[in-house]
């Protein structure tokens, strides 16, 4: 029972937070513009979650500290603060894309106004993380994030010519009318989405607190590397399908409807019903998710009481912070503020963000004196030295390119 | 740590901004600041462990820091107050998280945590028991 409830930890972490609003949106308008010529970012944005997870899962367990707790130990408290309010700002970001994503879904759902949806469905999650005991919580999301597999189903139905569809994505090159800036604006929005800061952030604060030790490290490992690359094939359905329906036609993603238009075209009325499950999955899991990282990461810098498994009295701040962050994303959505540009926004900021964490984990990572026997090895810095190549670039680029391109307009 | 005040480490790398963790195995807050005193030859000893903004104020610096210290002193309810201090008679153990002996609910240094829980979060119902 035991590991079966550890490997929905890894399918959650894979659907509710690898497939998230900022997925669903940035691999559906990648797809319906640029095909597939940017599905090789994909690839690289889940070795990259892969590597940075497995890493901050190991130092979670063998220290018994989160990520945060790292960060503010290995920065000082200067330069750590920063990091948080960066850090912070972007978690806040997606939180507010994730609850109006939510409310997006169920007004696919039942045609009423997202707008009038929202402070319910900010109600929910934070019942959620009010009251609904962490496993439970997984499950749930984690089970029901499955539909998305709709997309696969989709796209084997619209069966588009795979020696083509193999061609483009193994010989990527920027479509005819696109600049070049745009499509690498669209690849760091697209890597910035597969690896976000607060899957990190949850990630290894779940593993704290559900106390993970040594035995611990091998389904650790499993989850990510069965679960990320899941979401990641996900992901690539998802980008097929604009691909093959709305890139022929020229239409462009500015709705989350537009993202369920190739299963809707293909499966009908039930594989819509099938997919606004998934959206709803998708969406409220990685909530939960954001709402939680945002009380992470300031409790863990501060060295607050926090956590999710404890009677809420015994971690009031914490969970002050998670209240409030759902109150304030609730009422930032109900300014009527476009949540795609919110999401696109949230995911190019992930990307900018992302070097602040990945490199106290990386350092800490290689130290004997915390690690012990489980220090990286070769392969693992190998790797994750080439990434942090990677990440840096991608975050210094990002706000240029954003600039240049006017957000990829 | 039976006697930490003989102990020699690099206290700027091995102490600050550590977890410090109760008797109860709860969080109770870092390792913000540390207390000096100086021995006649001229160096100095680590007396206590300071926690809370009243010490972190100092070492963020800046306009930042101050404003942070100055919240504290204002919200305080003394006229003058110290940064919270920790003795290092409640410290058992010195390692990657600093532990105590005593429980966080007998130190100062939860004095926000507690207005924060009894002001709202004791008041949400559901608020004592652990999520089902």
């Amino acid at each position: 029972m035991r590991k079966y409830v550890e490997v929905t930890l890894g399918v959650l972490t894979a659907i509710g937070g690898f497939v998230d609003i900022g997925d669903l949106v940035a691999n559906a308008a990648v797809g319906a513009r640029f095909r597939w010529s940017l599905a090789w970012v994909v690839v690289v944005g889940v070795v990259g979650i892969v590597l940075f997870a497995e890493m901050s899962g190991r130092v979670a367990t063998l220290t018994k500290r989160a990520t945060f707790d790292v960060v503010r130990e290995r920065l000082g408290p200067r330069f750590a603060l920063g990091n948080l309010i960066a850090s912070f700002f972007v978690t806040f970001l997606t939180l507010v894309a994730e609850i109006a994503g939510i409310a997006l879904a169920l007004q696919l759902a039942s045609s009423v106004n997202y707008l009038l949806l929202l402070p319910t469905c900010g109600a929910l999650v934070w019942v959620v993380i009010w009251r609904v005991q962490f496993e439970r919580m997984e499950r749930i999301f984690g089970l029901l994030g499955l539909a998305l597999i709709v997309f696969a189903v989709a796209v084997w139905r619209l069966g588009p010519d795979w020696g083509d569809v193999i061609h483009q994505a193994s010989h990527p090159a920027v479509p005819h009318g696109e600049g070049r800036p745009t499509y690498w604006y669209y690849a760091i929005a697209l890597f910035g989405a597969a690896m976000t800061p607060y899957e990190v952030f949850f990630f290894s604060s779940g593993a704290v607190e559900e106390k993970w030790d040594r035995a611990d490290l091998v389904t650790s490992r499993a989850n990510v590397l069965v679960g990320f690359p899941l979401g990641g094939f996900l992901s690539l359905a998802i980008m097929s399908g604009t691909a093959i329906v709305l890139a022929p036609r020229g239409i462009g993603v500015d709705h989350l409807s537009q993202v369920a238009l190739p299963v809707a075209a293909t499966l009908g009325r039930l594989g819509l019903v099938v997919v606004i499950i998934g959206f709803f999955a998708a969406t409220f899991g990685a909530a939960l998710e954001t709402g939680l990282s945002a009380g992470y990461t300031v409790a863990q810098y501060f060295g607050w009481p926090w956590g999710k498994g404890t009677k809420p009295v015994e971690a009031a701040r914490f969970h002050g912070v998670v209240l409030l962050s759902i109150l304030l994303a609730v009422a930032v959505g109900l300014t009527t503020v476009d949540p795609i540009k919110v999401t696109e926004y949230s995911i190019v900021f992930s990307a900018v963000a992302l070097p602040l964490t990945y490199f106290p984990i990386l350092v800490v990572a290689n130290d004997p004196e915390f690690m012990g026997d489980q220090v990286n090895s070769r392969l693992t810095n190998a790797l994750g030295s080439v990434f942090l190549v990677v990440i840096v670039v991608a975050a210094v680029a990002a706000i240029p390119l954003m600039l240049a391109t006017k957000a990829g307009m | 740590m039976s006697a930490p005040a003989g102990r020699m480490l690099d206290a700027a790398f091995e102490l600050l901004d550590r977890q410090i963790i109760d008797g109860d195995g709860n969080h109770a807050g870092k390792v913000d600041d540390l207390e000096l005193t100086p021995l006649e030859d001229g160096s100095f000893v680590v007396t206590a462990i300071l926690s809370g903004p009243g010490a972190l104020g100092g070492r963020l610096g800046g306009r930042l820091g101050t404003a942070a210290a100055s919240i504290f002193a204002r919200l305080h309810p003394d006229e003058d107050p110290d940064p919270v201090r920790l003795s290092f008679g409640v410290v058992r153990e010195l390692g990657p998280q600093v532990r105590l002996t005593t429980s966080r609910h007998h130190l100062d240094v939860n004095r926000f945590e507690h207005w924060v829980r009894d002001r709202f979060i004791a008041r949400i119902p559901g608020a004592g028991h652990a999520p089902e």
